[in-house]
């Protein structure tokens, strides 16, 4: 395993891999192999994870620099030091770099609130496979110079270059959370709760939906939604009045949400997750339609099934296809950079 | 000079009065919010993306260059046509094609005001979040572009943390549909590579935007201090103190002296500086964090503190700040808006350095800034027909980006590069960095004819490239 410890080593490596045709299989500490499409083929293996420092941070200026072999919980960790935090709860949190994070745009129950990576991420630095390094965005919350490649690499899966340095704002810890659970046999009934919390005026963190298989692992029963909101004492008392018919619960449960695919996934060696993504009036088939415990960002529109055995994913060619062909072959034209990922769409 | 056979061809595409081309009524289109003007030699106003498809097919028979409009508020030159050509105004395309609450969704065509999303959506309680203070004015196509900000999106993001999809006409005459109503789609995010593009890329012919609740509360302060110090002081405590705030614009004593004498917004006349502080979310959320701003506010020796009682004294308030600009050219013939972003910590230092500028090559400077997020609107005043002004304006707001970028910032948080900026790309990026920059606006734009001559620095745009073959390998 080559594990460069600087970015333009990063580059070099790669630039290496590029000249010798070597197909190159790319991450950081590789938690996520069994989502996002398989590697095809062997590959020599690059890992970020000895690119551990982080760079700058100054808690006033709401941002962090980090490169991209950061430990998420690391990262975590220095900010909570500062009451700071960055919110996108990604599965895996324990072991994920910051950079497999990003590329894979990870994200979890807060997206409601705070969106993804794609919300959060304000400037990263990236190695190509000439041996270049790129830089896209900057160190301040706004900033429109220059193309914003890091949109681009946010979910590109590491098949278009290699995630060297990682800028991102960051929040203030909020001082309390409340959690709420609404349990209901039907999932009209569930999907109609929902309905109700995003058109009041409330503005909840999270607000999950779990299907009956799901909730079960969790000690509940039937369709779950879950909502979590924050705020001073008198604010999370509002959000208790305002929602009738939940129970309050220990805000603990959100770590097992947030794992939720990755304790099933090491429950059941062949299973695999299902996603899709849907607008807020499609969660309720999306809930009914993905394979076993099935756990919906309700708030947001992108619900995880899980099964057993292998389900071939539903890969639709997306709009713009062709573009995204013509940018692959641009920045990889030997399809060297993990040929698979992606669901083996590019 | 646009081939007599191209013109009959735009009359067929789009009808007698569907294009523009005499020198008179052409000389309207020759310049945007910024100091810069070039004429294009074919105004054309298409009603359609199949109008545009035609356009696009007709321009490059021809070999015409083409730069899109919006309305033309850009402050960076962005449409302003620098090779000629034709010019597309998104004018007649302007209409919201669908409202979906229960999804949180609105589908508009790029010529649609930004406000009046937030118009068409407010009786059932919602809104557009980015607003642009040019958002009476300005259009959704030309804040895709530009990837637009505002007071609020402090807290809210800008322009590409609220477009979900678009649809887009290629150099080739083909159109794509990207992103969508749902959140994700497989692939590469093309809507975010294409947001902030600058209308380099493609031509934006329709919009997926998000739509937010409105909040159940509002609360809007004015803050009044004698030294601009001590308004960036509260900034830096309201970050420390994990109060976030929607808005907290700045503007200094001079401004404020122009706004009074134009638009009487009730801003004091003799103070050093004012924050414009405004608060949203929950009832109780909202009292809690006005208590703590009036004490931040205290310990920072701002000497009066109003808050805003009725909607009626929220516009007002608001008022001074939306006219700021108005205000300003009332005062002077000419003016020229900074748009440099600095980490929120380098505030009050920037403050400083913008005065010695001002000094050093004596021109007059008032500031406006978003100061929540760092980014700042110097406007510099001037008398272009005074001999050596434009010199020394330019120099003098040169001289302010190299502090931004000096300082850990940029060059511009929300106008773009446009025209105006584009030599400082290089202090701001990396050649490789700006190389791939090149490479990309290349896939979408082989022949460098849309919006030719912006973003890029000169000898490191497209147009050379054409000189070299050997380069167009991809
Ligand atoms: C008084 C004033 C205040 C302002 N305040 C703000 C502010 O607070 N925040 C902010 O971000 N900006 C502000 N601006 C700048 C300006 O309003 C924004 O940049 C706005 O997004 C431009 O929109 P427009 O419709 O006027 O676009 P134009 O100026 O017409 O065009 C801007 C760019 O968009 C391109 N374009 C337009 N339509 C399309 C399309 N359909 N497809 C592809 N490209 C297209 C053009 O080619 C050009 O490059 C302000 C300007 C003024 C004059």
């Amino acid at each position: 395993m080559i594990c460069p410890d600087t970015p333009p080593l990063l580059a070099q490596s790669l630039a290496d891999l590029r000249s010798a045709r070597t197909t190159i299989r790319l991450g950081g500490q590789f938690t996520k192999d069994r989502i996002g499409g398989r590697l095809v083929g062997e590959g020599t293996p690059v890992s970020t994870r000895n690119l551990s420092r982080i760079l700058r941070y100054r808690p006033n200026d709401l941002t962090i620099s980090v490169e991209s072999g950061v430990r998420w919980s690391d990262l975590q960790q220095e900010l909570g030091r500062n009451g700071q935090m960055i919110p996108l709860d990604p599965p895996w949190s324990g072991g994920c770099t910051v950079g497999g994070v990003v590329a894979a745009n990870q994200s979890g129950p807060r997206r409601r609130l705070f969106g993804t990576a794609r919300d959060c991420v304000i400037g990263m630095t990236f190695a190509t496979l000439e041996g270049k390094l790129v830089q896209a965005g900057g160190m301040v919350v706004k900033n429109v110079a220059g193309l914003d490649f890091g949109k681009l690499m946010i979910g590109s899966w590491g098949t278009l270059a290699a995630l060297a340095i990682v800028n991102f704002k960051v929040f203030p810890i909020a001082r309390g959370t409340r959690t709420f659970l609404f349990e209901s046999a039907s999932l009209a009934a569930a999907i109609e709760c929902r309905d109700g919390v995003l058109k009041s005026v409330l503005q909840p963190l999270s607000v999950d939906l779990l299907n009956p298989e799901a909730s079960a692992a969790l000690g509940w029963n039937g369709f779950a939604l879950a909502v979590q909101a924050a705020g001073a004492p008198p604010v999370l008392d509002r959000y208790q009045a305002a929602l009738a018919g939940f129970r309050v619960i220990d805000c603990a449960v959100w770590d097992r949400i947030r794992e939720f695919t990755p304790d099933f996934l090491a429950r059941h060696p062949d299973g695999v997750v299902v996603s899709k993504s849907s607008t807020l009036t499609g969660v309720a088939d999306a809930v009914r339609e993905l394979p076993g415990p099935v756990v919906s960002r309700a708030g947001s529109g992108v619900s995880y099934g899980h099964a057993t055995h292998d389900v071939a994913p539903n890969m639709e060619k997306p709009g713009g296809f062709e573009i995204m062909e013509r940018i692959k072959r641009m920045m990889d034209p030997d399809a060297l950079l993990n040929p698979g990922r992606l669901h083996g769409l590019l | 000079m646009i081939p007599e056979a191209a013109l009959a061809e735009t009359a067929r595409i789009l009808g007698p009065r569907g294009f523009l081309h005499s020198a008179h009524d052409l000389s309207l289109y020759e310049y945007d919010g910024s100091v810069d003007k070039h004429r294009p030699e074919l105004v054309c106003f298409p009603r359609s993306t199949q109008d545009v498809v035609e356009l696009v097919k007709l321009a490059a028979r021809h070999g015409l260059p083409i730069v899109g409009r919006g309305a033309g508020t850009g402050l960076s030159g962005g449409a302003i046509p620098l090779a000629g050509g034709m010019m597309i105004s998104f004018s007649r395309m302007n209409r919201i094609l669908e409202i979906d609450l229960p999804n949180e969704r609105a589908v508009v065509e790029p010529g649609v005001v930004n406000l009046d999303i937030t118009l068409a959506v407010a009786a059932e309680g919602y809104f557009y979040a980015p607003d642009p203070s040019s958002q009476r004015a300005c259009t959704i196509g030309g804040n895709v572009a530009e990837n637009a900000g505002g007071p609020h999106t402090l807290a809210y993001g800008v322009t590409t943390n609220h477009v979900l999809g678009l649809e887009a006409v290629l150099l080739d005459g083909s159109v794509i549909e990207i992103g969508g109503k749902a959140p994700e789609v497989p692939g590469y995010d093309l809507t975010g590579l294409l947001t902030g593009s600058e209308g380099t890329m493609a031509l934006v012919t329709k919009i997926i935007v998000r739509l937010m609740r409105r909040p159940e509360a509002v609360k809007t302060l004015l803050a009044i201090y004698d030294t601009a110090d001590d308004a960036a002081e509260t900034v830096a405590e309201i970050t420390a103190r994990a109060i976030i705030p929607v808005a907290v614009e700045m503007m200094d004593g001079m401004l404020l002296r122009l706004i009074e004498d134009s638009v009487h917004a009730g801003y004091p006349r003799d103070a050093g500086a004012v924050l414009l502080i405004e608060l949203e979310g929950l009832t109780e959320a909202v009292e809690e964090q006005v208590e703590q701003i009036q004490q931040v506010c205290g310990l920072c020796r701002a000497r009066e503190l109003r808050v805003a009682k009725t909607p009626e004294e929220r516009e007002l308030l608001w008022k001074g700040r939306k006219n700021a600009f108005g205000a300003v050219g009332r005062a002077t013939p000419h003016l020229y808006t900074q748009d440099g972003v600095v980490p929120r910590a380098e505030v009050p230092s920037t403050l400083r350095f913008i005065e010695k500028v001002a000094a050093e090559y004596r021109v007059q400077i008032s500031n406006i800034f978003h100061a929540g997020d760092g980014n700042l609107h110097p406007i510099i005043m001037f008398d272009m027909r005074e001999p050596g002004a434009m010199d020394r304006v330019r120099a003098a707001g040169e001289k302010i980006l190299e502090h931004c970028i000096e300082v850990g910032g940029s060059i511009t948080g929300e106008h773009g590069v446009g025209m105006e900026k584009k030599e400082l790309m290089d202090k701001l990026f990396s050649p490789d960095s700006l190389d791939l920059i090149r490479r990309f606006k290349q896939l979408f734009d082989p022949e460098c004819r849309l919006n030719p001559g912006k973003v890029l620095p000169t000898g490191r745009g497209c147009l050379e490239i054409r000189q070299r073959p050997d380069d167009l390998r991809y």
